[in-house]
């Protein structure tokens, strides 16, 4: 049975935002057993959410109307993401055309720049110490990102997610050119950094000082913190999605709109996030958090993996 | 449906040339780590670590070739560069007992930055010089840039920063990028000439030695910031 491309495309935005939080809990749990605990139920996160969003919002004194509006703007600009990216097909479904990678990134930045922003409206040391390195980081990753970029373009001749998917599958040869290892790799620095996973940040930590991303939503409550848990939740797999799917394995996505292969996709899909997410999760226990001031060290080793990838392109060859 | 998508994509470099690339690239990116790297142990180790692809290198080179002069090289150079090496200057340190951590001149971020722009400075300035080597049977004539950029950013390493650890492992590791850059334009060059430049190394690291020990003797500390308490 074909699907109407519209229904694939919406199974595309829907998996993401169903799977999220079953994601964070699946890492939640790995990451448990890692250090010998028990850890908390896969399904957790969705308990979390379900009880958040049956709770009263309370507002500080001195929040705008933005600030209730700015969980919902990051909540639809994650959402709007997986649109761009393979999550399930490997063939350009019709609003795959509407943005390219800076496009992705331009919203997946919109998000992180309105909850910065409703972060600073409460006046809130924390949340504006929080939001104020969460935007000096991300713009201190963003050369990385750039550069990232120019080596998917030199490599598929676009900006499309799917093309440099596409290119991937097409040949060992590719796989294993310098180019594109160097800029996988960079992009999983990119996304260490991204999801606030150690060595940037400890992603557990209740220590106020230490952290970044964790602190921008100390004042939210209710239905607003639900969303921008599940938001970062949603934010963690399209970025997982765009690693395995665009970056490093860009296999067993469906060839066809035919029922079967594109419900066979999602499991996979899932175990290849689940996958990126152990690594992660082991990354996460292996090291220490960096020092804030050392962070741009790690920012310098992204920016340096990411520039050779373009200059041994820029060669002609590689 | 877009058949497209990969119709008009250049053509990658063959397997063989993207994988010695690729490991190519690791010899430079080990000496990023170097520059990154704040103890000293850790340092030489990174060194253990360079010399392995350089070996990796001559043995796929040789693996592609068949070529037994390449095997011996490889094990050669595993025997002193992977193992004797490391060993002596890490034997040196212990010895040493002070500095765990190297003195920094400047920051990591601009280290690393400085690293960026000399190596791009050796890609552009070799990566396309055509030296007719197409059918010579050496590594692919790209890894030639690489090969430089290594040169040049173990002299930042070198000269950035202010201990004798440092400057020997910056010294040993220039001489792993030559030892690739020969890979590409003399991959069958005499054994016997490859030995004695090992000899070389070998040399250059008891030179290098004496130096730890008599500075270290004279001023307790491996920086080079006092050395001119070396004066008689």
């Amino acid at each position: 049975m074909q699907l109407p491309v519209q229904a694939v495309q919406a199974l595309q935005v829907l998996v993401v935002l169903v799977a999220a939080p079953f994601v964070s809990g699946a890492i939640a749990h790995i990451e448990a057993r890692i250090q010998g605990r028990r850890g908390p139920r896969v399904l957790q996160p969705y308990y979390d959410i379900a009880k958040l969003f049956s709770k009263e919002t309370l507002l500080p004194q001195d929040a705008s109307w933005f600030f209730l509006a700015a969980p919902v703007i990051a909540f639809t600009s994650f959402l709007v993401v997986p649109m761009l990216i393979p999550v399930l097909t490997d063939f350009p479904l019709p609003l795959g055309y509407m943005g390219d990678i800076m496009g992705g990134g331009l919203v997946l930045a919109l998000g992180g720049f309105s909850l910065a922003l409703a972060a600073v409206g409460t006046g809130d040391p924390y949340a504006q110490l929080g939001s104020s390195r969460a935007m000096t980081f991300g713009a201190l990753i963003e050369p990385s990102v750039l550069f990232v970029v120019f080596a998917v373009a030199l490599i598929t001749t676009t900006d499309l997610p799917y093309a440099m998917a596409a290119v991937d599958r097409s040949s060992l040869a590719q796989a294993i050119r310098p180019a594109h290892l160097f800029a996988a790799v960079a992009f999983f620095l990119v996304v260490l950094s991204d999801t606030g996973r150690i060595p940037v940040e400890t992603h557990v930590s209740t220590l106020e000082l230490g952290m970044i991303d964790e602190a921008r939503g100390f004042e939210h409550s209710g239905p607003a913190f639900a969303l921008l848990k599940w938001g970062a939740a949603v934010k963690q797999l399209v970025l997982y999605v765009i690693l395995v799917d665009v970056f490093s394995a860009p296999w067993g996505l469906a060839g066809s709109r035919r029922l079967g292969p594109v419900l066979l996709a999602i499991p996979i899909l899932l175990g290849k996030a689940l996958g990126a997410g152990a690594l992660f999760a082991l990354i996460d226990n292996s090291f220490s958090k960096l020092r804030l001031y050392k962070i741009t060290e790690f920012m310098a080793s992204a920016f340096a993996l990411s520039a050779v990838a373009v200059l041994v392109l820029y060669l002609g060859s590689g | 449906m877009l058949p497209s998508l990969v119709a008009s994509v250049p053509t990658p470099p063959s397997i063989f040339a993207g994988a010695t690339e690729a490991l190519a690239v690791l010899v430079l990116f080990t000496v990023f780590a170097m520059l990154r790297e704040a103890l000293l142990r850790s340092q030489v180790k990174l060194y253990a670590l360079q010399s392995l692809a350089v070996c990796a290198l001559a043995a796929v080179l040789g693996a592609s070739q068949h070529a037994r002069d390449l095997y011996a090289l490889a094990v050669l150079s595993f025997v002193l560069k992977v193992v004797l090496v490391p060993a002596i200057v890490l034997h040196l340190l212990g010895e040493a007992e002070v500095d765990l951590a190297g003195s920094h001149r400047f920051g990591v971020a601009t280290m690393v930055l400085a690293g960026i722009v000399v190596s791009g400075f050796g890609f552009v300035a070799l990566g396309n010089v055509h030296l007719g080597l197409a059918g010579s049977g050496g590594l692919p004539v790209a890894v030639l840039g690489v090969a430089m950029a290594t040169v040049l950013v173990s002299f930042v390493l070198a000269m950035f920063r202010s201990d004798v650890v440092s400057q020997a492992v910056g010294f040993f590791s220039m001489e792993n990028g030559v030892s690739v850059a020969s890979l590409v334009f003399a991959a069958r060059m005499p054994l016997i000439l490859e030995v004695s430049f090992l000899f070389d190394l070998l040399v250059a690291a008891l030179a290098f030695g004496v130096i730890m020990r008599a500075h270290h003797r004279r001023a307790a500390s491996l920086s080079t910031e006092t050395l001119d308490q070396l004066r008689g």
